[in-house]
């Protein structure tokens, strides 16, 4: 029952200034996200993973610092998160996996110690090997949570959306419409708990809930009606003249997905050298075709695009440099130094420079958050800089 | 016209099958992909590519079935009625995450499956999809799982419309039985919610099939491991999920099925001007 | 093959020529010919055989009593009836040469831009801004161009400072200003606007309302717009638009629609503001249409220099509810300041007073929603601490300002007996404090206990929550905002429901902003500001003289003590050799 009012009063208003676009771009970011999936994913070199988790990890301190010093609620949507931090994710995360991967797997040559064999799948030895590589597993799963929290806080749901192919307009303006009511939703809930309190309401068990969660629902519907006549009023496509999907679109989504079932069993069951990646292109070409062209139907434009810029761009070589990396053997790379296996026996990671330098391409959204951080700091930081040459 | 129609209905089929077809296939790799890779005597190296393709192919599945979904052309007032519901739904789900008690127990899938059943599959499946993105944007627990949680919860939307004839076969609509039916189906999807949720995982613990320890392991071995790691890991939380949405479903149901079948004419209506022969005369009359 | 559509567009070059400036001259913006429009499932048509011409470039208000079409009228003209409402529609329409429902309301948009009653549920995006720059997008505007038109609006507007503030965080007044200007982004020729004050306070109507004469005066703007604050409205209106219950619509000018016609083409008199009624009784011609005009009658006049002040309620009697030194807020900023407030069994108490002075605050208070930080609250001489709201609010009712909030059952009886189960009584017992049948019958909703509570009018929903809170028979009510959304005869019944209770001894507290409900009921008016009581004293005196507070009738006799037409018309009709006091005093009644 306390949740709601809390965020009641985190939308409470406050300092509201305008919002200054965000230095990186949302496809930048998203290049970016995607990159540290890749290297993740492939690579289990505690070396790698060590350097990818810093680079995420000093990025997150940087965004808290903005943030801090960002004029309350200035482009949020003054929601408290209430997800665990990384941190908090990380330990539990690692010593879950490290736990199951060395009950279960009893490989290894430095065993700890020994479990009752009769014991189904924990009975065995258990071994540093694979509480170790378990760890590993945690650790990337780890860096892959902090990244997604990363993103979600440094871009604006606005841009998020606006990523969205132009054939999901619709779907883009259900996800807006979603966000922007989340604040009156609050508000509306808080007042039907009054309304029913003075009517003699009490909290009591599930059913309770019913004279809270139905005229919550009502009322939604009922603004939604209101909401979809202003809409229509000021022009957004009414259901008749959206264009439909017509059959030609349909069939090249059929076709598109035969085209990639069979190019899937091709490659990777039959494993055809050339048919199987060429279906699988063709498949993938078709239905791209097939959102386009559903796109070419929408006529909406964008009154406030992000900007590209130099640093954009930069962020975005920068993590295709590093994806390609993990993905593909290159010249004067040892890709092999990424899989790393504790097993049989431990060894110590190879570290290989080509590869160590090659994370550093994620590194580019530090440096922007840096100068961003040093801009907002300018006038603020004189003051602190003076106190400390007193001293 | 008609045979238009019925052609658009049946391509609209087999896209949704296409597409739940290759999404499972694509969700349930690490269960045949390892035992590819062990049959063939090529080695691990040609399937290393494996979870990458599959990775992509999901999301173009999703992406098709979106496109599929909103194709048949979304009115202002469904795109409306989806944004309010979707903001009521995603406000629903900070109970399962601030809440430490219930386990696996979340709200959410009570909305996702009434709208589901009500309003068709097409707005089930985008109210199931968008109410986690939504939610995990404003909750902030936006992750790696998302888009998983996103199809599989589109899934469980778009699903419930099976419950639709079962209802009415039995000849239980309106009466508690409708109820019932639709409570089971909610405990049902409960339990495979969390059974899908943790295949994505499920890699991360054991490594990607190109690490893959123990060689000797097959296609059955996986299962068998999966199943133990899913009892030790999330059986318990599930069951509570379970048993949350058949009470759920059972308390709330009647109530909010009411009210969205209330609703349902108000949001869907097909409407049909008459210009009678009089406004023809007084149109002239005005041009002259 | 079917011959393409005909141009939509009709030529109209051979109306507008050289007669400059005579208004018969000027084309119709919108020409509606025998339109009959049926809403679904209806047995009877919402609007029967209508023929309406509206002239561009005016500002025309339209009137009339709720569920006389006033709201589909305005939506035919975009089209949004019957495309979005469905049903069967009749005639022919022209809306500035459009058909709308050809048109559809896409294409139309660009032509009216049509603004609505709540500012909350009209909004899709969630900064100034993006807002207003929807429509454009919508439109498929290249993005030079709108940025030049979403510049151009913001200024109209007034917006400019608030462009990058988010929606939620605004007051209603600025809420529906950027609504208007989102509808006028596209510069449609026509604004229509559907009752776009009823949700806010006065002041913020008033802003509201001035911008709207600014665009009209201004820029030509045609102003088609649905208000029932006809006081506020009528000096700058160029016509009235008369939509009756029954019978052909008038279009004319204001002071002719509330003449002395026969009352069949006249706006009646419980529509007319006070001054407007005053005037007809006495018989002021031209008809005045502000105070200014109006003080130039009633300084002719001989009137009283001031009245006694009334005898103050029983004051030595113990109050029902009472505070004492009260501090309360939310969280950590405390709203009210040490106040001392009490109501006592048989008086009406009104609060006034502006936005955020804490006049909600001490409801709130008085029922334990808002917990004393200092000082403390007492029922009945008890203090309420430790008591849940549930307990107090068996003695003590509260109507929110949304009663929509309270209403969820499927019909009214059920939301009576959900409250008494609350309660813990037995809704089929014997033992209750209140027959509900005859509770519904006091409300006038005996016919209505097994409807839908959602699908009533805003008044019958209104009293269908004052049945589901008075069905505890408390000793007190509380009402936040009780006239918001009225229309005049729902407010009629109102007012005599609350006279009423007070003479069978119920205290009722009333927080409001309007000034004539506080002139006609109340016993006492508390004004405050910033948390403190700064006045609390009869509605003679405190009503009579505040010129912010001051009723229509208060202005036109300052220093008479006069707050209602009945209070001036009382004192005429007393005085027979009075100049101006005629015999047809109109029936309040009806």
């Amino acid at each position: 029952m306390s949740i709601p009012r809390d965020f009641a009063r985190g939308i409470a208003p406050g300092p509201n200034r305008s919002y200054a676009p965000p230095p990186i771009h949302a496809a930048a970011w998203g290049t970016w996200l995607a990159a540290v999936v890749v290297v993740l994913a492939v690579t289990r070199n505690p070396l790698y993973l060590l350097f990818t988790l810093t680079w995420i990890g000093w990025a997150t301190l940087l965004v808290n610092r903005i943030a801090q010093n960002a004029a309350p609620g200035a482009d949020t949507l003054g929601l408290p998160p209430v997800q665990f931090s990384p941190l908090t994710f990380g330990l539990v995360v690692v010593t879950l996996s490290a736990l199951f991967n060395g009950l279960n797997v009893h490989v290894g040559t430095h065993v700890l110690f020994r479990l009752p064999r009769g014991w189904p799948l924990i009975g065995g030895p258990i071994t540093a090997e694979a509480l170790l590589y378990g760890a590993l597993n945690g650790l990337a799963l780890t860096g892959l949570f902090a990244a997604f929290v990363l993103l979600n806080r440094v871009v604006p749901v606005r841009n998020l959306v606006r990523l969205a192919p132009r054939a999901f307009y619709p779907v883009a303006v259900v996800v807006t419409i979603a966000v922007t009511f989340v604040p009156a939703t609050v508000r509306q809930f808080a007042s039907i708990r009054e309304a029913q309190a003075i009517r003699g309401h009490r909290v009591r068990g599930m059913r309770s809930w019913l004279p809270l969660m139905l005229p919550l629902l009502i009322g939604g519907m009922e603004r939604a009606l209101q909401l979809a006549e202003a809409m229509m009023a000021r022009g957004f496509a009414a259901g008749d003249e959206q264009p439909q999907s017509t059959l030609w679109v349909r069939a090249a989504l059929i076709l598109g997905m035969v085209a990639l079932l069979a190019g899937m069993l091709l490659h990777l069951v039959w494993r055809m050298p050339v048919w199987g990646p060429v279906l699988l292109l063709v498949g993938a070409l078709l239905i791209g075709g097939a959102v386009w062209r559903m796109g070419q139907g929408q006529t909406y434009t964008v009154y406030r695009p992000t900007a590209w810029r130099v640093q954009d761009s930069v962020i975005c070589g920068g993590a295709l440099l590093t994806a390609l990396a993990f993905l593909v053997e290159l010249p004067g790379l040892a890709r092999t130094s990424a899989l790393y296996y504790p097993y049989p026996a431990l060894t110590w990671p190879q570290l290989d420079l080509g590869m160590g330098l090659s994370t550093w391409g994620l590194l580019p959204p530090v440096f922007v958050l840096l100068w961003s951080l040093a801009k907002q700091d300018g006038p603020a930081n004189g003051a602190d800089v003076s106190d400390v040459s007193e001293q | 016209m008609t045979r238009t129609s019925t052609l658009a209905t049946w391509m609209s089929g087999a896209i949704f099958l296409l597409a739940t077809l290759m999404g499972l296939v694509a969700f349930l790799y690490p269960f045949w992909v390892p035992a590819l890779a062990q049959s063939g005597n090529t080695g691990l190296a040609h399937s290393q590519d494996a979870p990458y393709v599959l990775a992509l192919l999901t999301g173009i599945c999703f992406v098709v079935l979106l496109l599929e979904v909103q194709g048949a052309g979304m009115s202002a007032k469904t795109v409306a009625l989806l944004g309010v519901l979707i903001s009521i739904n995603s406000l629903l789900r900070f109970v399962d995450l601030a809440v430490p008690g219930p386990g696996g127990f979340s709200p959410i899938f009570l909305l996702i499956i009434l709208v589901g059943y009500i309003y068709g599959p097409r707005l089930g499946f985008l109210m199931g999809a968008l109410t986690l993105l939504v939610s995990s944007i404003i909750t902030g627990a936006m992750g790696p799982w998302l888009p998983y949680q996103m199809f599989t919860a589109g899934w469980i939307g778009m699903s419930a419309v099976i419950c639709r004839p079962l209802v009415g076969g039995l000849g239980m609509r309106g009466r508690l039985g409708e109820v019932v039916v639709l409570a089971l189906f909610a405990g049902l999807w409960g339990l495979l919610y969390g059974v899908i949720m943790n295949i994505w995982f499920w890699p991360f613990v054991v490594g990607t099939p190109d690490q893959y320890w123990e060689p000797g392991i097959g296609g059955m071995q996986t299962v068998q491991r999966y199943a133990v790691f899913y009892a030790v890991t999330s059986l318990g939380w599930d069951l509570v999920r379970m048993a949350g949405n058949v009470v759920l479903l059972l308390v709330f149901g009647g109530p909010v099925l009411r009210v969205l079948q209330r609703f349902q004419r108000r949001f869907t209506f097909v409407y049909s001007p008459v210009s009678q022969p009089v406004s023809q005369t007084v149109s002239q009359a005005n041009d002259a | 093959m079917q011959p393409r559509q005909p141009a939509l567009r009709h030529s109209f070059t051979g109306v507008i020529d050289g007669a400059a400036g005579a208004p018969a001259a000027l084309p119709s913006a919108v020409d509606f010919r025998q339109v009959r429009y049926t809403y679904p499932e209806a047995a009877t048509p919402a609007l029967d055989q209508i023929d309406v011409q509206l002239p561009e470039g005016e500002l025309i208000v339209v009137v009339g009593p709720s569920g006389a079409g006033k709201s589909t009228l305005l939506r035919l003209v975009n089209g949004l009836a019957p495309h979005f409402s469905g049903g069967h529609l009749q005639g022919s329409l022209r809306v500035l040469g459009l058909d709308p429902v050809v048109a559809t309301p896409r294409l139309m948009s660009r032509e009216v831009g049509f603004v609505f009653q709540d500012p909350e549920n009209q909004f899709v995006m969630d900064r100034v801004e993006d807002e207003i720059a929807f429509a454009l997008e919508n439109a498929g505007m290249a993005r030079q161009e709108m940025r030049i038109r979403v510049e151009e609006t913001l200024d109209l507007l007034d917006l400019a400072p608030l462009r990058g503030r988010r929606l939620d965080m605004l007051s209603g007044g600025e809420r529906q200003r950027v609504a208007i200007a989102a509808a006028l982004a596209l510069r449609p020729r026509i604004l229509v606007l559907d009752e776009p004050t009823s949700q806010l306070d006065p002041k913020s109507a008033e802003d509201v309302l001035a911008a709207l004469v600014r665009l009209n005066t201004d820029l030509g703007l045609t102003v088609l717009l649905a208000e029932h604050r006809l006081e506020r409205v009528l000096p700058y209106a160029d016509r009235v638009l008369y939509l009756p219950q029954e019978g052909a619509p008038r279009l004319d000018t204001p002071r002719a629609l509330l003449g002395d016609e026969p009352a069949a083409t006249t706006i009646p008199v419980a529509l007319s503001p006070p001054l407007v009624r005053l005037a007809k009784t006495l018989g002021w011609e031209p008809l005045p249409l502000t105070v200014k005009e109006g003080l130039a009658w009633s300084r002719q006049l001989r009137v009283p220099t001031a009245r006694g002040a009334q005898p103050p309620v029983a004051a030595d009697t113990q109050p029902i509810l009472s505070t004492h030194n009260l501090h309360a807020g939310y969280g950590d900023c405390p709203v009210l300041h040490g106040t001392d407030f009490a109501v006592r069994g048989g008086e009406i108490v009104v609060l006034l007073g502006r936005n955020g002075s804490g006049k909600t605050t001490l409801l709130k208070s008085l029922v334990g929603l808002i917990r004393p930080q200092r000082g403390e609250v007492r029922l009945q001489g008890v203090s309420i601490k430790g008591k849940d709201v549930a307990d107090i609010c068996r003695q003590v009712g509260y109507l929110p300002q949304d009663p929509n909030q309270l209403l969820f059952a499927d019909t009214v009886a059920e939301e009576m007996a959900i409250t008494l189960r609350n309660h813990g009584y037995d809704p089929r017992g014997y033992d209750l404090p209140i027959a509900p049948q005859t509770l519904l019958e006091r409300l006038g909703l005996a016919h209505k206990a097994h409807a839908y509570p959602r699908d009533m009018s805003v008044g019958e929903r209104q009293r269908a929550a004052l049945a589901a809170i008075l069905v505890t028979r408390p000793q007190a009510l509380l009402l936040d905002e009780p006239t918001r959304g009225l229309d005049y005869a729902a407010k009629a019944r109102l007012r005599s429901l609350l006279e009423e209770w007070r003479g069978e001894g119920m205290g009722i507290v009333i927080v409001t902003h309007d000034v004539e409900l506080a002139a006609e009921v109340a016993d006492r008016v508390v004004l405050m500001s910033q948390g403190e009581i700064i006045a609390d004293g009869d509605p003679y005196t405190i009503l009579g003289s505040s010129p912010l507070f001051a009723s229509q009738v208060a202005r036109l006799f300052p220093g008479t003590g006069w707050l209602t037409v009945e209070d001036a018309l009382d004192y005429f009709r007393g005085q027979t050799h009075a100049p101006y006091a005629t015999d047809d005093y109109p029936d309040e009644g009806a």
